[in-house]
């Protein structure tokens, strides 16, 4: 019933969203924006895609970047070298991505002892190892990059920036709903097993390697095939870009951010760290952006480990009118010009307010409590 | 032969710089259960502060340790305050290190920009000075990384063998909580662990600076083997990072003649996953009978 009702829920999502192309037709707003959301389905993907494998059954992968970089260099391959469409290069970057999972899951997870920091690690070094193969290869690349010229794509999906939208659109709601459903099915729940303690769960009859090498192939799968689509973005592909510890710490950080417990917490996480980022990096002032990401980083950990999404599930109605309150304030104020700024810093200040402790909190919905409605007052007292 | 003679030579001096980098590492992975990533930013940071107080004042960058030493030292104790406050379990030692690498790193940047920065050869002339033995060269900075590798080894052991610090430590990565019991104090001796390991970093980034050319994003490329070099070592084993630090050192060195350099992280991290998936306890460390 529930599930039924989840479904409908992702079906409305993705047509409101996927309205979005028409609605700038017919209200001009700058193709900008469109791109913005682009990026921003690209994250949560990527970060949906991580929390499958990390969040739910907790083995810590810092190896996105070698699957992502396999999605992007199928791309580059199939258009530079083999001069074929590049839709062709979406399923075999996510298959070639789910098969090299498969080969190091089924290595790796017999063995006891690579868990945790060790399986970190090792994902990391396969990462580099990745990168080593590639700079050295000529055929993929051989160090120079790899330029894909004007990619065309399907006439029905329109202009580049709609069709990469649409795309972009497909390969994130698709991600987030597998993710969704292993979330509810008996399989996320032998996960969870699992990250909980795979001792016990082995124990009482979870198949645990068939179900890590599973999740491990799914995850791997999504992460190639939305870095094939990326590759189209990013055009021009270098080893050193691809292969960066920056994708791993950015759906690591989301994820974390967001809260990896849950499939809704990562996509939150991606929304506001991407545009967290876009707002910092666009001041011209790399480093502060930097300087944010790592301490928002340290202060998660530190303080909220479970995430936002735990908090939020509390104070729903109270972070919702504190990021409406910021946000309408900067507006009356005239502060920053741009809206996706405009909605950095307020979800700054909410994020903010879900640090607070449940003391603290509990004591501020006491003195609004004359305009809250009932439940919520309940909800501070737990 | 001459050429892979002079490669095996490099190789051991370049080791010596790695083992000194992975000493300080692994003795905190292994005995206090903190991964710190900010070893490397720290160990960058050093490098920085050695070029700007030697460019500045004109100091010799050997020198420059008498500085750079206390104060990383005491980096390194209040970094231990702050995980022992906070106490933070060994995973996510990982993730706020990681964080802090970051700031640091983009610290670097503000203050130096993203340009390469080397010290001026008038006040570092080793930079291009070396001995030889016959037709071998030696190159003096990388000379004074080994026999600094040495040194720092055989004091590390030294002490950890023979004084009351050192028998604590072992007793405190044995068992913390029995270790606890016997009246050893942790937050003292974590934090002095850490301010040791900090100061080798110290000592690595003095040699770092007189070898590379400085970016702020270099310390990133330096995570990768590093790590190779602590796992193969084995965790809080000293004699074991040196000589895991010597053998990446030695296979780098040759296979950049041999094939080329692009080809060394490949052997390295091959290396790195055959070891972690048949003796992930080390190379050089004996399988515990427990």
């Amino acid at each position: 019933m529930k599930k039924w009702y989840g479904s409908l829920g992702f079906l409305g999502v993705g047509l409101v969203l996927a309205s979005v192309p028409w609605l700038k037709s017919v209200f001009g707003f700058p193709t900008f924006y469109l791109i913005f959301l682009y990026f921003v389905f690209f994250w949560v993907a990527q970060a949906s895609s991580w929390n499958m494998l990390s969040g739910y059954s907790g083995y810590f992968s810092f190896g996105t970047g070698a699957f992502f970089g396999i999605g992007v260099y199928t791309t580059a391959m199939v258009v530079d070298k083999f001069h074929l469409n590049f839709m062709i290069a979406l399923p075999v970057g996510g298959i070639l991505a789910a098969l090299l999972g498969l080969g190091i899951g089924f290595v790796v997870f017999r063995l006891r002892l690579l868990k945790g920091e060790l399986f970190a690690l090792l994902t990391l070094a396969v990462d580099f190892v990745l990168a080593a193969v590639v700079r050295n290869n000529d055929f993929i690349d051989g160090g120079f990059g790899v330029r894909l010229g004007a990619v065309k794509g399907p006439a029905f999906l329109g202009d580049f920036s709609t069709m990469m939208y649409i795309l972009g659109l497909i390969i994130a709601l698709l991600t987030v709903y597998v993710s969704y459903s292993i979330y509810h099915a008996r399989f996320g729940l032998g996960l969870f097993a699992i990250r909980d303690d795979e001792e016990v769960a082995e124990g009482l009859g979870v198949p645990t390697f068939r179900y890590k090498m599973l999740i491990f192939a799914i995850s791997c799968f999504f992460i190639g095939l939305s870095g094939a689509l990326q590759a189209v973005q990013i055009g021009y592909i270098t080893v050193e870009g691809i292969f960066s510890l920056r994708l791993p710490l950015f759906v690591i950080l989301m994820s974390i951010l967001g809260g990896r417990q849950h499939w809704l917490g990562s996509v939150l996480g991606a929304v506001i760290i991407f545009t967290l980022t876009d707002t910092f990096s666009k001041a011209s002032i790399e480093y502060l952006n930097q300087v944010i990401i790592g301490s928002l980083l340290i202060v998660m950990i530190l303080f909220l480990r479970e995430g936002i999404y735990e908090r939020l599930k509390n104070r729903l109605w109270f972070s919702l009118a504190i990021l409406i309150i910021a946000l309408v304030v900067q507006i009356v104020a005239g502060f920053g010009e741009r809206f996706i700024s405009q909605m950095a810093y307020a979800m700054l200040v909410t994020i903010a307010f879900l640090l607070l402790s449940d003391k603290i909190y509990g004591k501020l919905v006491k003195s609004f409590s004359f305009f809250l409605p009932k439940k919520q007052m309940g909800a501070s007292n737990v | 032969m001459l050429l892979i003679g002079q490669a095996l030579i490099s190789g051991i001096l370049l080791g010596g710089l790695y083992a000194i980098l992975t000493i300080g590492l692994s003795l905190t992975w292994g005995m206090l259960k903190v991964i710190n990533l900010a070893h490397f930013a720290f160990a960058f940071l050093a490098a920085y502060m050695t070029y700007q107080i030697s460019t500045s004042f004109g100091l010799d960058p050997f020198l420059t340790l008498i500085i750079t030493a206390p104060i990383f030292f005491l980096i390194g104790v209040g970094l231990q305050w702050f995980f022992n406050r906070f106490d933070v379990s060994e995973f996510n030692s990982l993730l706020v290190s990681f964080g802090l690498f970051i700031i640091l790193q983009a610290l670097m940047t503000a203050l130096w920009t993203a340009d390469y920065r080397r010290i001026e050869s008038e006040i570092n002339p080793y930079a291009v000075e070396s001995f030889w033995i016959g037709p071998f060269a030696f190159p003096i900075p990388q000379f004074g990384s080994f026999i600094a590798a040495l040194i720092i080894a055989g004091l590390t052991i030294y002490v950890l063998n023979n004084t009351y610090a050192g028998k604590a430590l072992r007793a405190i990565s044995q068992d913390r909580d029995i270790a606890a019991a016997f009246g050893v104090n942790y937050k003292k001796i974590s934090m002095l662990l850490m301010g040791v390991s900090t100061a080798y970093a110290a000592v690595a980034g003095v040699f770092i600076a007189m070898i590379f050319a400085l970016f702020p994003e270099a310390g990133v490329e330096w995570i990768g083997v590093i790590f190779a070099v602590v796992i193969l070592g084995g965790l809080a084993n000293v004699p074991g990072a040196l000589a895991a630090g010597l053998l990446i050192g030695i296979v780098q060195a040759v296979t950049s003649v041999i094939a080329e350099p692009g080809m060394a992280p490949l052997v390295t991290f091959s290396l790195l996953i055959i070891a972690l998936l048949f003796k992930p306890e080390g190379l050089f460390t004996r399988r515990s009978t427990i």
